[in-house]
């Protein structure tokens, strides 16, 4: 009996010491990093909240990232409502037009984004060509094009969470609200919303938390004029080597996701969605 | 149809045609590009032309050392990550306790805690340890960044498990050592495929850390990519993202057939 128990936890072992030793610990460094360097105490996040390129740092990561977020979760509900609406047949054909860009390369999609949205790009020249505009449209490299790219980035993840929720939910409810005489836009707003808010909250999460530390959609169609967290920190370890402001930062923004997380677990609701996802 | 019934169901569902349109038609850009006939970044003018995708094949020209470079890695990194998955997700689920909740917590947090601040502590790690822009550096970041996803594939399949079986084979004699090699390990070979598979696509594809731990000496393909896409001129990078593409496309419709098949099966 203990012989089983003991070999079961020595199984446990080896990958423990790698998620210990080669990213606990790395991560720690970065935290206590935060608070000696160059010398011990807090100097590195007074520095930091006096900062005012941080501070326009912080309002764009958050203009982006509220707006990335609000547009995802509402456009990948309309998408995942419609889907389970569909025939099966139809319904495979949706999927996989999900699923492609949730497979393909980061890479490729932000660089199609570029070839598209860019002043000699696809768009500016069709546009140009039927007469519509004179002069090209700065369409990326600005605000504009890396919300773009984000939404397209998380729209396959919120879609595949939203439709796993949306097909969990028992259609029979509805079934009972029609024959009661519910009308199609009150079944909608008074059975299916509600049933769905643990699936919205879900997808608003995630796509909130992996927008705020976004690296490449944000530097690639940013291109360092629209300049969010991730970016900021890696010009800070790479070209300036300021590791105070680097580790400071990195330390703020894993508080703040820590934060998010924790409070969201706390509703029974999004633990349960959250707890029953691996199990589909 | 009623105008009512077109509002109410007809325009969500013709708005959300256009969005999964939105989704996939701005990838199919890459195709064009890839077959232009000028040697920048543009529509083909006077006709098409394979020529970037020749470049590919062309040793000097960088892109394939990268992909064998990235094959490498991402095979070398799925058995890793395999390996210390399989263990750690079937030594948990026959254990139970607080210790493995707690491991499981911190084995899964690379899902969630921004790939950017993992750098930062790693190029301070590596640097320390002389394992920057190395090879063992570039596959063991890639295991911790894998190992959430074989865990969860590999948890997914044992929470199918029946846990009389090992009752079972433990009443009737077996060794510990037997009952997980035996009894459990091909009871849950479908998730250990998917978490092996799913570990080899999360290095080929991992841009962010890999990024800032590597320099000229092992130079994957995402940075090649990413390298390109800053400098905007080679039309080779449409070819390869063209490569890429069909491949993923290629890689789905084979699921899907498979899964069918396998639905026909069981009727």
């Amino acid at each position: 009996m203990r012989n089983f128990k003991t070999t079961a936890l020595l199984l446990t072992v080896p990958a423990s010491l790698v998620a210990i030793g080669l990213y606990a610990a790395p991560i720690l460094q970065v935290l206590a990093l935060s608070l000696t360097e160059p010398k011990f105490g807090l100097a590195n996040y007074q520095s930091l909240f006096a900062n005012a390129a941080v501070g326009r740092v912080v309002m764009t990561t958050l203009k982006v990232s509220v707006m990335t977020t609000v547009l995802t979760v509402l456009a990948s509900y309309i998408v995942a409502f419609a889907i389970i609406h569909m025939s099966a047949g139809w319904r495979r054909i949706s999927l996989f037009l999900v699923l492609v860009p949730f497979w393909i390369s980061v890479l490729v999609r932000a660089f199609s984004w570029i070839t598209i949205l860019r002043r000699r790009g696809v768009l500016n020249s069709a546009l140009m060509e039927m007469g519509v505009i004179s002069t090209p449209l700065d369409l990326v490299y600005n605000l504009f094009g890396v919300t773009i790219g984000m939404i397209h980035y998380m729209m396959p993840f919120a879609i595949l969470l939203l439709y796993a929720n949306l097909s969990d939910i028992d259609r029979r409810i509805m079934q009972a609200a029609r024959s009661l005489g519910a009308r199609p836009a009150t079944i909608f707003w008074r059975v299916w919303l509600p049933l769905s808010l643990p699936g919205i909250a879900l997808a608003t999460l995630f796509v909130f938390v992996f927008s705020l530390g976004f690296l490449v959609t944000p530097a690639l169609l940013g291109a360092g004029k629209t300049l969010m967290i991730a970016e900021y920190i890696s010009v800070q370890i790479s070209s300036t080597s300021r590791w105070d402001l680097a580790t400071s930062l990195s330390t703020m923004l894993l508080l703040v996701v820590g934060i998010i997380v924790f409070a969201a677990m706390r509703s029974p609701a999004l633990r349960a969605a959250f707890v029953a996802r691996p199990q589909q | 149809m009623k105008p009512r019934r077109i509002i109410e169901v007809g325009l969500p569902r013709l708005l959300a045609w256009c969005l999964l349109g939105f989704l996939f038609v701005p990838i199919l850009v890459v195709i064009p590009v890839a077959l232009t006939d000028r040697d920048y970044l543009s529509l083909p003018q006077d006709g098409v032309s394979m020529q970037h995708f020749a470049a590919l094949a062309d040793w000097s020209k960088g892109w394939l050392p990268s992909m064998l470079t990235s094959a490498g890695i991402a095979l070398a990194c799925a058995a890793i990550a395999t390996a210390l998955g399989v263990a750690f997700a079937v030594g948990a689920w026959a254990a139970g306790g607080w210790w493995p909740s707690l491991m499981r917590i911190l084995l899964l947090s690379p899902m969630i805690v921004p790939p950017i601040i993992y750098a930062v502590g790693m190029v301070k790690l590596w640097a320390r340890l002389s394992l920057l822009d190395s090879y063992t550096g570039v596959v063991l970041v890639h295991v911790v960044l894998a190992l959430p996803l074989t865990v969860l594939a590999i948890g997914a399949s044992l929470s199918n498990l029946d846990q009389r079986l090992v009752q079972a084979a433990r009443s009737l004699g077996a060794r510990p050592m037997t009952v997980f090699g035996k009894v459990i390990l091909p009871n849950i070979v479908p998730g250990v495929a998917a978490g092996a598979l799913l570990a080899f696509v999360a290095s080929w594809d991992e841009i962010t850390v890999t990024l800032f731990i590597t320099g000229r000496a092992v130079v994957t393909l995402p940075r090649r990519i990413w390298t390109s896409i800053q400098d905007a001129v080679d039309p080779a990078l449409a070819a390869i993202a063209t490569v890429l593409l069909v491949v993923t496309v290629l890689a789905l419709v084979a699921r899907a057939l498979i899964e069918h098949r396998q639905q026909r099966q069981k009727f």
